[in-house]
């Protein structure tokens, strides 16, 4: 009896593993509160869904993000490349702005407004189809000084920060990532989409 | 029972012993499909609290010790592990990227104590190169609505140096002189986490020093 109740503990603490696991990796999946379900929303805007608003005399701050940087101005634009590459365009200005593109996985791409070419910084966010079809279409003498950045995954977000270094820069810096345009690339481009 | 099937011997003693053996049986099974629920709900109950528990508030492992810091290089590339992909969504986190920032937090001080609300504390030294950073300190739970809020940390443009470059934070529940931040709360445990903001340390975190991250060091307790 005592044997087969060891066993039995046995068989119910390898199954714990297993459910362990199973839940760690679904986590991710089926969470509804995680960035990539909350700024799905913004999928349809032509500027960035405001994250972390930085409090200014005018507004106290506003975010859900769990533990944000009061002097970090952070705005989502979500994408879904069935619509379309993703194309965000950034002008640089006195503070300091950056980029990350993230899929499913994580972050696969980040840039600051250092690498930005005569204050401008273009990244196009697409497909390996969209990229060879964008590749293909290219003029030879005139070519593209937009940065291409090839997705693992159709769904994803991009993250636009920019740092307030003093609390007088805070509404600037709440200005500066409002200024950042992302909006689908390509000829079938319909207003409002 | 036993002793009642004995006191009647013949017929009735071998319908008892009969009424005995299926008995035993039907416990036998019952005590299979027990045994089988009970593995089950071992390995349910077991393995959701254990998942639950390990990715409920910080990330579990990946970050890199230098001092009381730990620093998280790799939480918000891809090749974040599950656990942190998993903490990340279940909080709602945007983790900075690695070509972005990185994020350092500390929760005990230099001696390995936990940082306390109550004490003060002197942050001295300075931080690994990058182009901007930012100190917050946040407390645990909802903020007091009856504290007037103050200042939750210092970015690198406006804090007051020394000559050479170095600077000293006092932290704690009392007005001080120079680089103050206040308590976020009046009591309980605190955290501090460093962003560093266009920084080339995310790919070299293992070889900080000790030196390159500030000390944390307890001045005195209000007991």
């Amino acid at each position: 009896m005592s044997l087969r109740f060891a066993y039995a503990t046995l068989c119910g603490l390898v199954l714990a593993g297993i459910v362990h696991i199973v839940t760690v990796l679904a986590i991710p999946r089926l969470s509804e509160t995680d960035a990539l379900s909350r700024t799905r929303s913004s999928e349809s805007l032509e500027h960035p869904q405001p994250v972390n608003t930085l409090a200014t005399p005018a507004s106290p701050a506003a975010t859900w993000l769990p533990a944000p940087d009061p002097a970090v101005a952070v705005g989502v634009c979500a994408y879904d490349l069935e619509d379309g590459p993703m194309r965000i365009a950034a002008r640089t200005g006195p503070l300091a702005l950056s980029l990350a593109v993230h899929g499913r996985r994580g972050a696969f791409y980040a840039v600051t407004d250092q690498a930005a070419v005569r204050g401008a910084l273009d990244l196009v966010v697409l497909t390996r189809a969209q990229y060879d079809e964008a590749l293909a279409n290219d003029d030879e003498n005139e070519p593209s000084r937009d940065v291409r950045i090839v997705a693992p995954d159709r769904q994803g977000f991009v993250v636009v920060r920019v740092i307030a270094g003093l609390p007088s820069q805070r509404p600037a810096a709440n200005e500066a990532v409002q200024a950042v345009s992302c909006t689908i690339d390509g000829e079938d481009e319909t207003p409002g989409k | 029972m036993i002793a009642g099937s004995q006191a009647h011997p013949g017929k009735p003693r071998a319908v008892a012993a009969g009424a005995l053996r299926t008995l035993r049986g039907a416990w036998r099974r019952s005590a299979g499909i027990g045994l089988a629920l009970y593995a089950l709900a071992l390995g349910a109950v077991l393995g959701l609290a254990s998942a639950d528990w390990a990715t409920r508030g910080g990330y579990p492992f990946g970050g890199v010790t230098v001092g009381a810091w730990t620093l998280w290089p790799r939480v918000g590339s891809t090749g974040a592990d599950p656990y942190a992909r998993a903490v990340n969504a279940r909080r709602g986190e945007i983790p900075l990227a690695v070509g972005e920032g990185l994020l350092m937090t500390a929760a005990d001080d230099d001696g390995g104590r936990p940082l306390d609300a109550a004490c003060t504390y002197s942050l001295t030294g300075a931080t690994p190169p990058a182009r901007a950073w930012t100190l917050t300190v946040t407390g645990r739970g909802e903020a007091d609505p009856a504290r007037p809020p103050m200042r939750e940390g210092f970015t690198s443009t406006e804090i007051l140096r020394e000559r050479d470059g170095r600077f000293a934070i006092t932290l704690g529940p009392e007005a001080e002189p120079g680089n103050w931040l206040p308590s976020p709360r009046a009591e309980g445990p605190m955290r501090l986490a460093i962003r560093l903001y266009d920084t080339p340390v995310a790919a070299s975190a293992g070889s900080l020093d000790r030196d390159a991250v500030p000390a944390i060091t307890r001045v005195a307790c209000r007991s």
